[in-house]
């Protein structure tokens, strides 16, 4: 008897993790983009002063959570999970002058079918989005040349789903 | 003179005579009271209700439930025994609301491992049961997990979505006792460990509770459940103890 109720409160006890989402659980993915050499394009080239803004519905831009200048070949970009397209402005040599934004910016706009899947209990749903265009919108001075889409189903970030080529 | 003794030598003899008469025939009687006293256990059907289900209705705005329990002695410490109910719960948390409701059928036997003293009829007991739930599920709205959603906002989505005539079955271990409080009344406190056996699987979704199962962990197919019940013996027949 005393064994049996032991063993029901440890029962109890080793449920409770159950009700908090693990951080090692996949959850809505970010775009995972790696940028490559334009003169040889099997090779990583860093983006000197990387720097990322989203762009909301009316063109504005916005500060995306933890991103910060860095020089580095690849970047993870979250997208809207209610909407079927989003906007970014990806700064190359980015800086602050005197209050004043110097760098080269160009817009990069992503399309996709976002599908919202069952995870667990504690982590609820995620959405999941298959990549139907992506653009680099063309201007003066683009950095960007060209892109691929090398895996369409954004379901993980370990996965690089575009290519760029600079 | 002489009749007079005469008669009371006869007396005193029919007297002694009777008396020794009287005390066979009440040491016969005192026999026949010891033979009475072999215990005899009530033998019927004893039915009640969880009483811990009715509180929670009361007391939880997400929860609602009724179960009525029966238990039918058939040997000295052996009883069939079973449970209906009906629950309705929504399971609640950061990121998702859903609600189950159905009903529910448990049968099963309990064994009796208490000693009882002569005229007690209480239980200490284990038992077993077989768990079957038809219910239904609705899920009722959640909120999309995203670690980076400072960004762009939450997105929640309201739309829900039904899943109706769910069935599941699982396997119960019973540990409690029924403690006799009044001629024929019972108070009873169980414990329950479950391993579901079959549960219909639903789209892009999961069982998050099944009427009376209870909720469902991520870890495994088990759960676990208790009960506080009150229930009343209509004793039919009387057997001794062998």
């Amino acid at each position: 008897m005393k064994k049996f109720i032991y063993l029901f409160f440890i029962v109890i006890l080793s449920c409770e993790k159950d009700d908090i989402c693990p951080e090692t659980t996949q959850t809505t993915s970010r775009m995972v983009i790696e940028f490559y050499d334009l003169t040889n394009p099997d090779q990583l080239l860093e983006v000197p002063g990387l720097f990322a803004l989203g762009l909301n519905s009316e063109g504005i831009e916005i500060p995306i959570n933890n991103e910060i200048v860095t020089t580095r070949s690849s970047i993870a970009l979250p997208l809207k999970t209610d909407e079927t397209e989003t906007e970014f402005n990806l700064y190359k040599n980015y800086d602050i002058v005197d209050g004043t934004v110097i760098g080269n910016p160009d817009t990069i706009k992503v399309t996709y079918s976002p599908e919202n899947v069952y995870v667990s209990r504690s982590c609820g749903f995620k959405t999941i989005f298959d990549i139907q265009t992506f653009s680099i919108t063309s201007d003066s001075d683009q950095w960007m040349i060209s892109s691929d889409t090398l895996i369409s189903t954004i379901t993980n970030e370990n996965d690089i789903h575009i290519k760029i080529l600079h | 003179m002489k009749m007079t003794s005469i008669l009371k030598y006869y007396i005193s003899c029919l007297s002694g005579c009777l008396c020794v008469c009287m005390s066979v025939y009440a040491q016969e009687n005192s026999t026949k009271i010891t033979d009475s006293l072999v215990v005899k256990h009530k033998y019927g059907i004893r039915v009640g209700v969880d009483i811990s289900k009715l509180t929670r209705t009361f007391l939880e705005s997400d929860y609602s439930g009724i179960e009525l329990n029966a238990d039918y002695r058939l040997t000295d410490r052996l009883y069939v025994a079973g449970e209906v109910g009906n629950e309705d719960h929504t399971t609640s948390n950061n990121y998702l609301n859903s609600t189950a409701k159905g009903t529910y059928l448990k049968v099963g036997v309990d064994y009796n491992m208490y000693n009882n003293w002569a005229g007690m009829e209480n239980m200490v007991y284990s038992g077993v049961r077989l768990g079957i739930s038809n219910f239904n599920q609705r899920l009722n709205n959640y909120t999309i997990y995203d670690v980076n959603n400072t960004t762009w906002g939450q997105t929640e989505i309201f739309d829900g979505k039904d899943f109706n005539g769910l069935n599941a079955t699982w396997l119960e271990l019973v540990f409690g006792f029924k403690a006799e409080i009044f001629n024929n009344l019972f108070m009873g406190l169980n414990v329950q460990i479950k391993r579901r056996l079959s549960e219909d699987q639903i789209d892009n979704f999961e069982n998050l509770y099944i009427p009376g199962f209870g909720r469902t962990y991520d870890s495994g197919n088990f759960g676990v459940g208790w009960g506080y019940n009150i229930s009343y013996l209509v004793p039919i027949f009387k057997k001794a103890k062998k």
